[in-house]
């Protein structure tokens, strides 16, 4: 395939992301790579359940990509120069059209303002504020008058009583004028910053592993465990398997026999890094109790570096003893 | 005093050739025959991995009871390779599966079916 046709993987910090939802969809349907959607509110990263985009790929998985010539590796950070002045005072008279047209838009609103908004401002309602604070400070402070007659004053009550004088000092701050003249306007950052017209994938863009490698901006697969991890995961792949990440049953890969969203996995695969690798009886005995119970044969992938191939042992319980 | 013992004859050319096995070989043996109930279990030597293998039949009421099993007994103090398995593998004639016997040292044994290749769960 031509490598501009690829799928552009951005890389940043040496990880590979996908952007672009239509790619996510053809990587997964097309080549059986899934990858792990890691996009999040950026303040709530705690809260957010279902991630978004970007989906983040396995070394092994872009690696896989680039060099079955699926996809190519994009230098993000560099795919973004500096703008010409041109392209700058374009992109200004862009930004300041639209901050015009909020402000019209706003101030044809102020013109009829809505009744929550004249509520929360209202004279009313300021004064209704006020004397609700003053009671909470009264209270505070017949709190705490309290237990100095009491003598022993607890830490934790102490803390407790003193919180509304602290609301009170805030509370004494100059509120923000939320409702004067629409002065303020809200910046609106693209999605996708690939629209802008500075953007320039062309020069940082790398069809093969070699490329990227040498560009510094990849290094897997750099040393002997990763050879073998990739050369496990590229002998299942093609085989027909999709792979996940092993962790929730101790190993290196899951092993699914179709998309995951579909299939349950039949084996859980940990990669030996060579024939010789030493390997503990006690391991054979915790990945085999373990896959038994799971309904998961265990998977002990052998790599062999000379040969560039891979072995595989498949791991029961024996049923009896 | 493993010599007194009524299955040590059976092991005894075996347990000389690999004494520092002998151990693992004899709790093995005297498992299967007796414990699990095997039939016609006789010892093997298992010249690349240094040590005696078993093989046998399972009881006569199991599904697969004509089988011919191969055991490879070792300690769960051993350190192993799959190079040491390929040959366990090899010294046997490439059956398609054979049970590694991992014994400790009170004697408690466990088996586990190792098989070549990409081989299903059973369900």
């Amino acid at each position: 395939m031509n490598p501009q046709h690829r799928i552009p993987i951005r890389v940043a910090n040496k990880r590979a992301y996908v952007w672009d939802v239509d790619d996510l969809d053809k990587i997964r349907s097309e080549h059986r790579i899934c990858g792990l959607l890691v996009g999040t509110l950026p303040h709530l990263s705690q809260q957010n359940v279902f991630l978004g985009l970007p989906a983040q790929l396995s070394p092994e998985e872009a690696t896989l990509l680039v060099e079955k010539e699926y996809a190519v590796f994009v230098d993000d950070t560099n795919a973004y120069p500096e703008p010409s002045l041109g392209q700058f005072q374009q992109w200004c008279a862009e930004q300041q059209r639209y901050i015009k047209h909020q402000q019209e838009i706003l101030k044809s609103e102020s013109t009829k303002p809505s009744d929550v908004a004249q509520l929360a401002v209202s004279e009313a309602a300021v004064r209704k504020r006020k004397e609700r604070e003053l009671k909470r400070q009264q209270k505070a402070l017949e709190l705490r008058g309290i237990q100095e007659d009491g003598g022993g004053v607890d830490v934790e009550s102490f803390q407790l009583a003193s919180t509304p004088s602290v609301e009170v000092e805030h509370s004494i701050r100059p509120t923000t004028p939320s409702t004067s003249e629409p002065s303020h306007y809200n910046i609106s950052i693209a999605a996708s910053s690939s629209v802008l017209s500075w953007y320039d994938p062309d020069s940082c863009t790398f069809p093969t592993i070699e490329a990227a490698q040498a560009a510094d901006i990849w290094d897997f697969p750099s040393n002997i465990k990763d050879r073998a991890r990739y050369g496990v995961f590229k002998d299942l792949w093609e085989q027909g398997y999709f792979l996940g990440g092993g962790i929730r049953f101790g190993g290196d890969y899951l092993v699914y026999p179709g998309d995951p969203l579909r299939y349950h996995s039949h084996f859980c695969a940990t990669v030996i890094e060579s024939p010789t690798y030493a390997i503990h009886p006690m391991e054979i005995v915790a990945h085999g109790r373990l896959g038994t119970a799971t309904k998961k044969t265990h998977l002990l992938c052998g790599w062999d570096d000379e040969q560039k191939t891979v072995s595989y042992l498949s791991i029961e319980w024996a049923g009896f003893g | 005093m493993l010599e007194l013992h009524p299955s040590y004859p059976a092991l005894a050319s075996i347990a000389e050739r690999y004494p520092a096995h002998r151990g693992s070989l004899f709790q093995t043996y005297n498992d299967l025959l007796l414990a699990q109930q095997w039939r016609e279990v006789e010892v093997i030597d298992l010249g690349d991995c240094r040590r005696g293998a078993l093989q046998g039949k399972r009881p006569k009421t199991a599904t697969d009871a004509d089988a011919l099993l191969h055991v490879v007994p070792c300690s769960l103090a051993e350190s192993i390779s799959l190079d040491w398995i390929q040959n366990a593998f090899k010294s046997l004639d490439n059956p398609q599966s054979l049970y590694l016997a991992v014994v400790s040292d009170d004697s408690s044994i466990v088996y586990y079916k190792l098989s070549s290749g990409i081989v299903k769960p059973s369900i």
